[in-house]
Formats: C-alpha cells, structure tokens, sequence
C-alpha cells in the first residue's frame, strides 16, 4: 500500500502540490487508522493530510482520478489479481474499490487523462497546431503594445534591460497570441498574484522595520506610568507617543483605448492584486472621458470588471482617446478632492489625436501629489512621432517610465512603493535609504526627468517640490 | 477508541450535523494528536465545530482569540511581577535574618542567587491560554480562533507548540503536555497562512453546505420549523449566495432568519415576508435591493 500512495505523492508533486515527506507519513498512518472502506472516504482521507491549501484541491482530485483510474484500464476479469500481485500492491485486490464510480460528486468528469493507446490522430492533430504558435518570436517576453504610427514595426522591440527571460511574461505572452478579448484566466491570475507576492516579500522586511520606526516619538508619560504599575513605578518598559500610521496613496489613471489595451490589462490586474493588500489605490480610466473605477475594483470579480469595461458600459470606448480632454475633465471632477498628497501614475502612450494638450493642467496635479509618474509602453525614440505628446507631458513628471512587461511594471511600482515608504520613515532610516539608493548604479538611459542635476533624481522631497 | 460514525453521531447529539469529510477530520485528529486547520467562509461554523466537540467530548474549552500584536505574553504565558514584588516585601524579615548570617556583602549576594530560582517558579506562573491547556488535567480542546488575524511572529511561535505540544520557557526549560489537547484552529483567509504551520496541521476546508445538510442542520436547531419551509430557506438562501453578494449570506444567516421566522410564525416564504426580513440575511446596502428583487423574480 505504502507504494501506491508514494506512487501518487509522487504525481501530486508533479502536478506542483508541494508534499513534505512528513505529511506522507501522516497520509499513511491515516490510512493504517481509518482502513479503506470506500473511494470517498479515502480521498477524503487523503485530501484532508496531502492539501493544505484551498486552490489545491481541484489538481487532487483530477490527480486522485487520474491514478486511480489506471487500475480500470486492465481487464478486470483475467489477470488483475496477478497483477496487482507482481507490479503494484501485496494487497490483493483492495483496490478495486477504488475504481468504483458510484455516487461520488467529483468524479463525473470520468478519466481525465486517457491512456497513450487512446489518443486519436484528430487529437495528435490538434496538439501540433498548438506547438505552432509564435514561430519567430525569439525574443517574445514582452506584452505586445500596437502602436500608432510607430514606423520602425518590423524591428519589433529591443528585449528589456532586468529579467530578459522569465517563465510568467512567456506565459503572458502566449496568452496575448491566442486571446482577443480582455479577460484573464486564472493562470495569468495566479502569475500575477506570484508576482505581487514576490513583489511583497522583497517590500515587507524594510516596511516592517519602517513601519516599527513610525511608533517612535516621544515619550507617553500617562502610558508609561500605567505600564509600569507593577514594576512599582520603575520605568522598565517606555510607551512611546504613536504617529499616525499611514497607508501609502496611489491615484491611478489607466489609459484603455485599444493602442495601450494590454498594458492596460496588466496595469488593472496589479492594482487589482495590491488594492487587496496593502494600499489606498483610486483608480481611473479614461478614454475620452474619465471614470472612477475603485469601487469596482474592489468589489467586483476582475473578469466581470474587464467585460464591463470592454462593452463600453463605463466609458465609451470607440471614440479616440484625447488626453487633453481628460485632463480637464478630471480637474473639474475629482482634483478637488484629491487628499493626502498621493502619488500619481499616469499609463498611457500619450497620443493625443491632435487634440488640445491641457498640459498646464498637469502642473496643478503635480501641485496636489506627492509624486507624478508616467508609464508608457513606447520607446523614447517615438515620443515626438505623429501626435504623441509625450515629451510635453513627460517634462511636468518626475519620472517617465517605458513599461513592457508585467515584471517591469511591478518592478516600478515597487520602487515607487519604497519610495512612498521612505518618505514615511523615520529620519535615520530615511538617510540611510537615501544613501543606498544613491550608491546604486543607474542606468539613465529609459527615463527621463526634468531635474537638471542627476543626483536628485532619485530623491524626491515634497517640501522642496512645493517651491519648485 | 471511536469511530467516524461514532464522531457523527456525538456531534449530532450537540446540535453539529457534520459530513463525512468533518467527521473524517475529527476522528483523524483524535486519534493521531495532529490539530486540525479549518478554513472557509465566515459563519460556515468553523468556531462551531470546536464548541460542538467541546460539549460532545467533554473536554473543556480553551480558547484563544488571535488579533494583530498577540504575543506569548498573551498566548502562552507570563511572569506575575506583582506578585513577585509582594512576595519580595513581605519576606524582607526572613530574608533579613537569612542574609544576616553571612559574614560579607559578597556571601550575601551568593546566599541570594542560590534562591533566585524561587521567583522563577510555578508559583509566579501566569498560565495563558496555550500553556493552560497543555497543563490540564483532562484533555482539553484548544481553540485558536482566527489565526490570520495574527501577525507573521505568533505563527511562528505556535510551530514548536503545535508540532511537539510543549512551551520552552527559559527560566523553567520545557514544559510538556500532559494530555496532548485536540486543538483546532481557524482561519478565514484573509492572510496566507505560512507553510510550515499548514505543515503541522490536517486541512479542513468547511464551504457551504450541501442542500440535505443545511435543511438538517435548520431543522436540527429549530425543530418548529417545517420540513417545506426549511427546504424552501436553503433553496432561497443558496440561489442568493449565486448573486455576487458583498457579503453572502452564511450558515450562520440561514440558522438567524430561521429564528426570525419561527419567531414571527410564518409557515409560507412570500416576497413581502423576505422584504420584511431582508435585513437578517443581506447585510449590505447594495446587497438588500438584490435579494428583494430575486425574492420577487423566485417566490411570486
């Protein structure tokens, strides 16, 4: 028996549920307690000691089919008993049970993988024309961008400077060539959410000590004499005045016209992932016209959230997009209202239609928040190209970014997320995280800021920017 | 020793309908000392199921409610200073006439240290919730409710107390469970929970229940209710939880709007009698216009 269930460990590790060897002893020991008196007292069994975790639960029971369905390929009259003697069990016969389909909810979906013998050619057929996507996309890990009026098309863009080659934009990419639509599947959900994990554990150990630094101030001398009662007044432990703890703010605008619709995508399912753990995210898209977004962010399954935006229900998406439209619409909507000096992300590829530029209103945005960032998916080189405005709205940010892969964005929002905390933090932590970021060797050739002196660059300093 | 069935049937004595997976969990947990971590929605009875076994088993409850900055001084134990210093003024004459004999400060101070272990002992012992449990001389049920709530530091503390069921406490050394508790944790996802933790325990995934359960289990707690009207709750209840509520609404709703309609005798669901005991089940504003409109779609 102890072989049948390594056998299927085994499975269940290559189908990525990770199982530590002490949990297969548990699995066994179970077995040895319960017997086996039935297929769904023993997947439940089993399930209940292997799977630890809710999203697994579906690959075990496939996995749990797949296994245990082997025994039914064999002809269950002749041979079976010798068999199982020679090759898998000493346990002659218990199994068959196993094989019984009867009243068991999961199951109906039958045998999921079929044996080698059963595969067709029409099924062979199909799996060729998979392997056929893409042939000549050598370097293909970066979210495809249509760009208007971009010339250079056939050169394809240049691969990026961090992380050329990873297993999730692959994924992504492949993704884009079979999908026309905007939804997302769960895999490129689960991506996301790995990226943003990763993204969280690099972030959390300098939060957590940033946020502990928060608490200093000065001494609560109420508190410490309430703390210290029974020390008979002895201040062995101080209480300390808290500050206020904040939340970092975010203000999104998220282009959605269809030249930047797949960053666009990637940029709301980040948001979508970070707005559940850790920050104070309003988000906008627009078009030609603007909407917040944030309830629904919120609330909403992404997917129905990406079809409602597609259908055009929240702003009209067959008109041209026309940033200086928006910029003004947003001022008279919600720049009232903006508090706490967020920071402001602006995607989109600044392509204005030969519409009016509004940049002026730029600079009282600039007035309200903490720190202005734009991410477009475009090369520099075509920033002056055809209608795009980019160097004329680029010049009112403090960062201009060229995005293209979701590890790229969340490597941006990262920063900027450090920064915001940095900015939060205690002053000694403060210079210290100044001088790390200054001691880190920059390339300055993908974005472009309006300081005039490169070393503050890096630094941003909001009382300084009121002057500015 | 008891069985599945004999789980089942115990935790229906208690008020608990449990299906086989529950009832697996349990008798698992028993019988291999391993806690059991339970998660799911909100009010599906997770907390439930630990106050049903307590009750069947008779094993006193202990429960410890996790929050964000619980700490050992909270979960496992503590030093009674107060007590300590008491002790210490009221036994300065025999410590006067003890110290007395020695000839110099620095005796004094050996004579002192020698005794030292005295302030250190069961007798300062604050026991929390944790060690209480594990000291017991029944077995006990150790509830740790809402792990998720906790901070990253507290899961890790518990790892040494939920896999070798003992406390290391640096001026005692380790204190090992007398009966090993069935302890139960629960959690509501908010927070992944760390590997090593999830390691340690059984997994228990509690959803909604199935259809036949959830009759039971209304009918199981309020037995003045009928069998049609029951059936026609659950099937109200389960067509709403398909609506994309803010809140959907759980066991826990099902059993208050039983209550609700027991209470104000109603024997037939119409619209009016849900639009007047909306507020029981939606628990959101968005949610209430909702589940009127599906009232009047279902039941008219």
């Amino acid at each position: 028996m102890e072989r049948v269930i390594a056998g299927f460990i085994a499975d269940l590790r290559v189908s990525g549920i990770r199982v530590s060897p002490g949990e297969s002893l548990d699995a066994v020991q179970a077995l040895g307690l319960c017997g086996m008196s039935s297929r769904k007292a023993t997947r439940q069994l089993l399930r209940l000691t292997l799977v630890k975790n809710v999203n697994d639960i579906p690959v075990f029971n496939e996995v749990f089919n797949r296994y245990f369905n082997r025994f039914q390929f064999i002809d269950p009259g002749s041979n079976l008993p010798e068999l199982m003697d020679a090759a898998v069990t000493e346990m002659e016969g218990e199994f068959n049970y196993l094989n019984q389909q009867q009243g068991d909810d999961h199951d109906q979906q039958g045998p999921l993988l079929k044996l080698d013998s059963e595969i067709n050619p029409e099924d062979l057929q199909e799996l060729k024309s998979l392997t056929e996507i893409d042939p000549d996309d050598s370097d293909g890990n970066e979210i495809v961008v249509q760009m208007k009026g971009y010339r250079g098309k056939a050169k394809g863009p240049r691969p990026t400077r961090r992380y050329t080659q990873n297993p999730l934009t692959i994924e992504l990419n492949k993704s884009n060539a079979t999908q026309s639509g905007i939804t997302f599947t769960p895999e490129e959900q689960i991506a996301m959410q790995d990226v943003v994990a990763r993204m969280m554990l690099r972030l959390r150990k300098d939060m957590k000590r940033m946020q502990n630094n928060q608490h200093r101030g000065k001494l609560h001398v109420i508190r410490t004499i309430q703390k210290n009662y029974r020390h008979d007044m002895v201040p062995f432990q101080v209480a300390l005045r808290r500050k206020r703890r904040q939340k970092p703010r975010l203000v999104v605008l998220c282009d959605v016209s269809f030249s930047v619709s797949h960053a666009a995508r990637f940029m709301l399912l980040l948001l979508h992932t970070l707005h559940q753990q850790m920050l104070d995210v309003r988000s906008f898209i627009f078009n030609r016209e603007v909407a917040e977004i944030t309830e629904m962010l919120a609330n909403m399954p992404l997917n129905d959230l990406m079809e409602t935006i597609d259908t055009g229900d929240i702003i009209d998406l067959d008109e041209n997009s026309s940033y200086g439209q928006v910029l003004l619409t947003f001022k008279k909507k919600y720049l009232e209202n903006l508090r706490g000096r967020p920071a402001f992300i602006i995607l989109g590829d600044a392509r204005n239609n030969y519409g009016e530029a509004n940049d002026w209103v730029l600079d009282e945005i600039r007035e309200k928040s903490r720190y202005m960032l734009w991410l477009t998916p475009e090369e520099r080189e075509t920033w002056m190209r055809g209608d795009c405005l980019m160097e004329i709205y680029g010049s009112y940010c403090d960062k201009v970014e060229v995005v293209k892969t979701v590890e790229d964005l969340s490597l941006v929002v990262e920063d900027l997320l450090r920064d915001i905390y940095a900015d939060h933090a205690h002053p000694i932590d403060k210079k210290r995280i100044i001088e790390a970021k200054a001691a880190e060797v920059y390339d300055s050739k993908d974005y472009y800021t309006r300081g005039t002196s490169g070393s503050t660059e890096f630094q941003f300093d909001p009382d300084a920017r009121s002057h500015w | 020793m008891i069985s599945e069935q004999g789980v089942k049937d115990l935790l229906n004595t208690s008020g608990y309908i449990a299906d086989d997976a529950i009832a697996t969990a349990v008798f698992l947990a028993l019988h291999m000392e391993k806690p059991i971590l339970i998660e799911g929605p909100p009010g599906v009875g997770k907390t439930g199921l630990a106050k049903a076994l307590s009750a069947a088993l008779d094993f006193p409850l202990v429960r410890l409610q996790c929050y964000e900055g619980i700490d050992e001084g909270k979960a496992l134990y503590d030093w009674e200073y107060g007590k300590q210093l008491l002790y210490t003024q009221l036994l300065r004459t025999q410590l006067d006439t003890y110290l007395s004999v020695s000839a110099d400060l620095r005796e004094a101070v050996e004579r002192l240290s020698a005794e030292e272990s005295l302030f250190f002992s069961k007798n300062f012992l604050v026991q929390r919730p944790i060690l209480r449990s594990f000291l017991s001389e029944k077995r006990s049920l150790l509830l740790i409710d809402e792990i998720d709530r906790s901070d990253d530091e507290f899961e890790a503390l518990l790892l040494e107390c939920l896999s070798d069921f003992q406390v290391s406490i640096p001026e005692l050394g380790v204190i090992e469970a007398k009966r090993k508790p069935l302890t139960i944790l629960t959690s509501n996802g908010t927070r992944m929970i760390s590997d090593a933790l999830r390691r340690r325990c059984l997994y228990l995934y509690i959803g909604y229940p199935e259809l036949e359960r959830e009759v039971a289990i209304v009918r199981k707690k309020f037995p003045e209710i009928c069998e049609t009207l029951a059936r026609q709750m659950v099937e109200f209840l389960r067509k709403a939880r398909e609506l994309n509520l803010r809140k959907p609404p759980s066991v826990s709703e099902t059993l208050d709007w039983a209550q609700v309609l027991s209470i104000l005798t109603v024997t037939q669901l119409t619209p009016e009698v849900v639009a007047n005991t909306v507020g029981v089940i939606a628990k959101h504003q968005t949610d209430l216009q909702k589940v009127t409109e599906l009232a009047v779609q279902e039941l008219s």
